[in-house]
């Protein structure tokens, strides 16, 4: 039991890695972000260019930082010009940045299955409560706390995290009080995006590699912020959790209901506050 | 009403064009094409409609289109019924579902929305993928039709030259439908509420039943689609419920024009030739579509009938 509940927690870590991305760049773009499932894939698959030869450490770096590069490229070029219209474009701009992406990936590494190792310093196991259990998943576990904490940390202590939090809430009163927020912006969308590479060299060795592969896992990171409340940290942190155990246990005594559940406790939370469990009532 | 009559003359012409296709192409090849491209036209249209209508955007709607093949496949493979009555049950129940979907949904807009159709849809996809006895799981079914429906001979449906009329006099009937709903009392209560839900409410309208029929009508487009896709073929797949078949009938809406009744149909139509013709690109296809998409929606929001029809306004403004 105790295994299967660390198990939830690693899917839940990841879907928070994801989810918490997804929750910056609604913040600061109002942007609700379809090509962010993309963006994990692209990550997965820089780092397994790199992992395939043995540098799966120089991998995760390299992803992060190409992925933070491409955030504040598309926050430049589409994400800025974006700013006056509709979520509903968004939605649309942003999907068919999916498809593009998408394109690119099949062309540059082909649509058949690729997976990559667990880097050798993370192999093995380790026993709790009397089972084996990976280290690479109590790596995962470490890094997407490392991620929470420190994220709550800068938002809540520094002077920028109190920028970003004004931001999220109001973007134009925040820029009349001379804040410059299309810079903000361009740090905090490259920081969603790099969070979206990290989580994709992470998951690597978990999963098989396959240019739709971000599309299950940002229908769930989606379900995450919707019901964690559009625009709510603590609300996608609690949420990636609960859909993370949900996933797992329904996996164990209810199969043949256990890829609804997500669903059902989506449709069931919106109907009782359309704005999510930790959104405002507005 | 002139609008009326204006909407009956050009269906009636539409339908006679329509009729005389077989005999117009002789290729069994491009009539196919036709066929499978007016299949998409009527999702796209039924997607367009909830925008036109509602105001809402659904990534959810191949639920519907899988709901009205499966329905009819299964029933048909395991002659639990009449034939006859698995058509009409293959229809009633997608538009059933939708309508008591539309009532739990009339105070979700936006967003929200997008991405709670776009969560049913795929609940469904995820049963159609994993219930294997039901219709063979991920691999899908192929069934085979009984010999007579409606006293025609089945066969007949897959013969795409009867198929392209029957489609084509189907999707001209269900625009015009679709038009006259819009001029009725009701498509102008659902667009009131569109438009400012508490005005139409203060002004005593009903704003829960409205939308509802609206999103019910839809579905039912969508399972037409989804019905006559099942028989045409012989065979259903979970794909028919994928999200990525929600997402290119929205794609096709959007660039045909939502705005316009007739603009998704268009759009559809546009987007399977060019698909057809691009068929060396078919690795960039994908991308191909998504610049598209980016171009259109940042550029031309009202898509290629809106440009069209501001065009021929401007024309007529200037003799």
């Amino acid at each position: 039991m105790a295994i299967q509940l660390l198990n939830g927690v690693v899917y839940g870590g990841l879907l928070y890695l994801l989810a918490v991305g997804l929750v910056l760049i609604f913040g600061l773009r109002e942007v609700v972000n379809f090509a962010h499932g993309a963006l994990f894939m692209l990550g997965s698959y820089i780092g397994y260019t790199l992992a395939a030869s043995g540098q799966w450490w120089l991998g995760l770096l390299v992803s992060v930082v190409v992925m933070a590069a491409v955030g504040c490229i598309l926050d430049v070029l589409v994400f800025r010009s974006l700013r006056k219209h509709d979520h509903i474009v968004t939605v649309l701009i942003t999907f068919g940045l999916l498809l593009i992406l998408e394109t690119v990936v099949t062309v540059t590494w082909g649509k058949a299955y690729l997976s990559y190792p667990v880097p050798r310093l993370l192999a093995g196991t380790i026993e709790i409560a009397g089972s084996p259990f990976p280290i690479y998943r109590l790596f995962i576990i470490a890094v997407s706390l490392m991620v929470a904490i420190g994220l709550a940390a800068w938002l809540r202590f520094t002077r920028m995290g109190l920028y970003v939090r004004a931001a999220s809430t109001n973007a134009h009163v925040t820029s009349i009080q001379g804040i410059d927020v299309d810079r903000l912006s361009l740090i905090v969308v490259g920081l969603g995006t790099a969070l979206a590479g990290l989580s994709g060299v992470v998951a690597g060795p978990l999963l098989t590699l396959s240019p739709t592969m971000g599309n299950y896992i940002l229908i769930d990171s989606f379900i995450v912020v919707v019901i964690g409340g559009l625009g709510s940290f603590g609300g996608a942190f609690i949420a990636a959790l609960l859909i993370g155990q949900i996933h797992n246990l329904g996996a164990i005594y209810l199969p043949w209901a256990a890829t609804m559940l997500p669903f059902m406790l989506m449709i069931g939370i919106l109907i009782w506050r359309p704005t999510g469990f930790a959104g405002s009532r507005t | 009403m002139p609008r009326t009559a204006w909407i009956v003359g050009v269906a009636a012409l539409a339908l006679a064009l329509g009729v005389a296709t077989p005999w117009l192409v002789a290729s069994k090849l491009t009539l196919s094409l036709t066929t499978q491209a007016i299949f998409d036209a009527l999702l796209a249209t039924s997607v367009g409609f909830l925008i036109l209508q509602n105001g809402r955007v659904s990534f959810g709607q191949a639920a519907f289109f899988g709901l009205g093949g499966y329905a009819f496949g299964v029933l048909v493979a395991r002659q639990a019924m009449a034939p006859e009555l698995a058509f009409v049950l293959a229809l009633a129940l997608p538009t059933l579902v939708a309508f008591l979907l539309g009532i739990v949904f009339a105070r979700i807009t936006g967003v929200a929305h997008a991405m709670l159709t776009l969560a049913v849809g795929q609940a469904f996809y995820e049963i159609a993928f994993r219930w294997r006895e039901l219709a063979k799981g991920d691999d899908g079914m192929s069934f085979d039709l009984p010999q007579r429906i409606f006293g025609f001979a089945s066969n007949s449906l897959q013969n795409p030259a009867v198929m392209v009329v029957i489609s084509w006099s189907i999707l001209v009937l269900s625009l015009a439908g679709l038009a006259l709903f819009a001029n009725s009392r009701m498509g102008q209560i659902a667009a009131a509420v569109r438009d400012n839900e508490e005005r139409a409410r203060f002004i005593g309208h009903d704003t829960t039943i409205p939308p509802a029929i609206v999103y019910a009508i839809s579905a039912f487009l969508a399972a037409i689609a989804g019905l006559l896709q099942a028989t045409y073929n012989g065979y259903i797949a979970p794909q028919m419920f994928h999200w990525s078949l929600s997402g290119s009938a929205l794609i096709m809406a959007v660039v045909g024009g939502a705005q316009f009744i007739i603009g998704p149909a268009f759009g559809a139509v546009c987007f399977f030739f060019l698909k057809d013709f691009a068929g060396r690109f078919a690795e960039y296809w994908p991308a191909i579509v998504g610049s598209v998409l980016v171009a259109v929606t940042l550029l031309m929001p009202q898509g290629i009938v809106g440009l069209a029809s501001r065009a021929w306004t401007r024309q007529r403004s200037r003799s």
